[in-house]
């Protein structure tokens, strides 16, 4: 279907809790370049199976292969380097610190002896050129987050993805809790990205924004990927039956 | 803690709160200065350079115990563990210097490395454990005035060989040394915080510890340095406090003049959150001069030492009102 290889493909993952299936053998591909949607129920294993992805979880069984090569990952730290960059739901921001110590938390630029030194204009450039490429409009770089609006701070934790070299950047729920305008500010952004080459993860409850902003649509339910659509070819009513389970779809997983 | 001041926001217009956060901000330099005019006008003797150089002397031992207790303090962490430090780094400089005859760089070099050992090992209570970091500091409070009572034999340590006073007496550019390392302690600090890596770890740390473990910060790390930082910084006054009583201090509590009230006095005066992550130390630096004027004023007003003691602690009262009534803007 699509001759392009994936930036990110999933073979088998499986995790358990105890007795619980959280996620049940999915195999996936996320193809570069592209929004893709991830849809599902709650608990349909959409966190746990982004977890996993992000490092954060360690899978049972399966395989992750990023841009062609066997990924092994111990910690989220591991799947940085691999280029995965999570945007966490509570956007992991520190309120009374500024936009520019905010995009690199954990990852400050320094200069001098043993480079002790916090290199506070450079920051503060490179934060302005990560704004600006994703057409964020935030006027000063050394605003207090706290005093953002929602659809800023989302911008900040994307522009905090990108600056450390985020090539699938995984955005989970990132419209959940914002207003009209600002949700319109965030689906702005993701298409910026795609516009920029980057990959998106699309995580969302809201089936009239994941048909608006994305290329193709995978559906989760109670643990399995049920079926992927490309977002051109499907219709919201489709999706919905996907997501309440009414339509078992099987036939894209690719090794049966 | 005190629900009834800190459960709820204050309901104000934005303006009537930007000027309530601005006079919160800004109260403590009017009040200093206000309180200069008040002393240099009832009491004459206020202003001579000896009595200025007096008051900053005063000040010292405190302000660098507050230095430190600041640093921890932003990371989130409450040390409690001030008076067992005094008490154990004032009786190990006493009993290696005098009694067994250790050189005294040598000693100061030893006190040095225990320090670190004492952070580290409240660090390890309060993050391997996962106490709790006022009960679990306090614990290793008492730890180290249990050592320093036992490794002094239960005595008090007269100092006689003269090095350690004859060290710390010295007045460079005729500013005692104390003074001196007042300053330089702060400045050291702000550099710290404001400048490196490790001071925008400290607040982020302190203002939101599970974002900043999320974004990479090596939280648990940030706290270990902030208690050895306040250990080290409490070592070094209790050093100054032993050379002054050429005696070693086993009860840091009331012979050291530095305890772990007046640290939080002066911390939260300045500003600095309980909660940890807001605040900026060279306020503290204020607070501290600011304590340290009202104590000094008070005696050349002829005040009994029982109207300094109150006033100190209506002014931890006040600060902790400050405290809560900041965080609920």
């Amino acid at each position: 279907m699509d001759q392009k290889e994936p930036i990110l493909e999933l073979r088998g993952l499986s995790k358990s809790f105890g007795f619980v299936d959280a996620v049940k053998s999915v195999d996936w591909q996320v193809y570069p370049g592209e929004v893709t949607a991830l849809v599902g129920d709650n608990g349909a294993g959409k966190s746990t199976l982004i977890k996993m992805i992000c490092g954060a979880l360690r899978p049972d069984a399966g395989e992750m292969w990023i841009k062609g090569i066997k990924a092994e990952m111990a910690d989220p730290a591991d799947a940085f380097r691999l280029g995965i960059a999570p945007v966490y739901q509570d956007l992991a921001l520190v309120d009374n610190r500024d936009v520019v110590m905010n995009m690199f938390l954990g990852d400050e630029l320094t200069y001098g002896l043993f480079n002790l030194f916090l290199d506070h204009q450079r920051m503060a450039r490179e934060t302005q050129r990560v704004l600006d490429e994703i057409h964020s409009r935030i006027p000063n770089v050394r605003e207090v987050v706290r005093k953002l609006s929602g659809g800023q701070r989302q911008a900040v934790a994307v522009g905090r993805a990108l600056i450390r070299g985020g090539e699938v950047i995984i955005m989970d729920e990132p419209t959940a809790a914002l207003g009209v305008e600002q949700t319109a500010e965030v689906l702005n952004l993701i298409e910026t990205l795609r516009s920029r080459g980057k990959t998106v993860i699309f995580i969302s409850h809201n089936i009239g924004q994941v048909i608006q902003v994305s290329d193709q649509i995978s559906v989760m339910f109670h643990g399995r990927m049920v079926g992927t659509r490309r977002t051109a070819e499907t219709t919201n009513e489709e999706v919905v039956s996907m997501i309440v389970g009414a339509k078992k779809d099987l036939e894209h997983q690719p090794n049966s | 803690m005190n629900d009834a001041l800190t459960q709820s926001l204050i309901r104000l217009s934005p303006g009537a709160q930007r000027s309530l956060r601005i006079a919160l901000d800004n109260w403590l330099y009017t009040a200093t200065i206000l309180l200069c005019l008040f002393f240099a006008v009832a009491a004459p003797y206020f202003l001579t350079v000896d009595n200025v150089i007096n008051t900053l002397v005063s000040a010292s031992i405190t302000g660098i115990v507050t230095a430190g207790f600041t640093l921890v303090l932003l990371t989130g962490t409450i040390d409690a563990s001030i008076s067992g430090v005094t008490a154990l780094a004032s009786v190990l400089t006493a009993v290696m210097f005098q009694r067994w005859n250790i050189p005294l760089p040598v000693t100061l070099l030893l006190l040095l490395l225990a320090s670190v050992g004492m952070g580290l090992l409240s660090s390890l209570i309060v993050i391997e454990g996962r106490i709790y970091s006022l009960i679990g500091t306090l614990a290793a409070s008492g730890v180290f005035l249990g050592l320093s009572v036992g490794i002094a034999s239960g005595e008090q340590v007269a100092i006689t060989k003269p090095e350690l006073q004859s060290t710390l007496f010295q007045a460079p550019l005729g500013v005692p040394l104390s003074i001196w390392l007042l300053f330089l302690s702060y400045l050291l600090g702000y550099i710290v915080l404001n400048h490196t890596k490790l001071g925008a770890h400290i607040y982020a740390t302190g203002a939101n510890y599970s974002a900043a473990r999320l974004s990479g910060v090596p939280v648990k790390r940030v706290i270990r340095i902030g208690l050895i930082i306040a250990a080290v910084a409490t070592s070094l006054a209790a050093v100054l406090a032993t050379g002054r009583a050429n005696l070693s201090l086993l009860y840091g509590v009331t012979i050291g003049g530095v305890n772990v009230t007046d640290a939080f006095t002066a911390a939260l005066l300045g500003g600095i959150s309980l909660q940890g992550g807001v605040g900026k130390i060279e306020r503290n630096l204020v607070a501290v001069l600011f304590l340290s004027i009202l104590s000094n004023g008070l005696q050349l007003m002829g005040a009994a030492p029982a109207v300094w003691l109150v006033t100190k602690g209506i002014a931890f009262i006040g600060a902790v009102i400050i405290d809560a009534v900041r965080q609920r803007l």
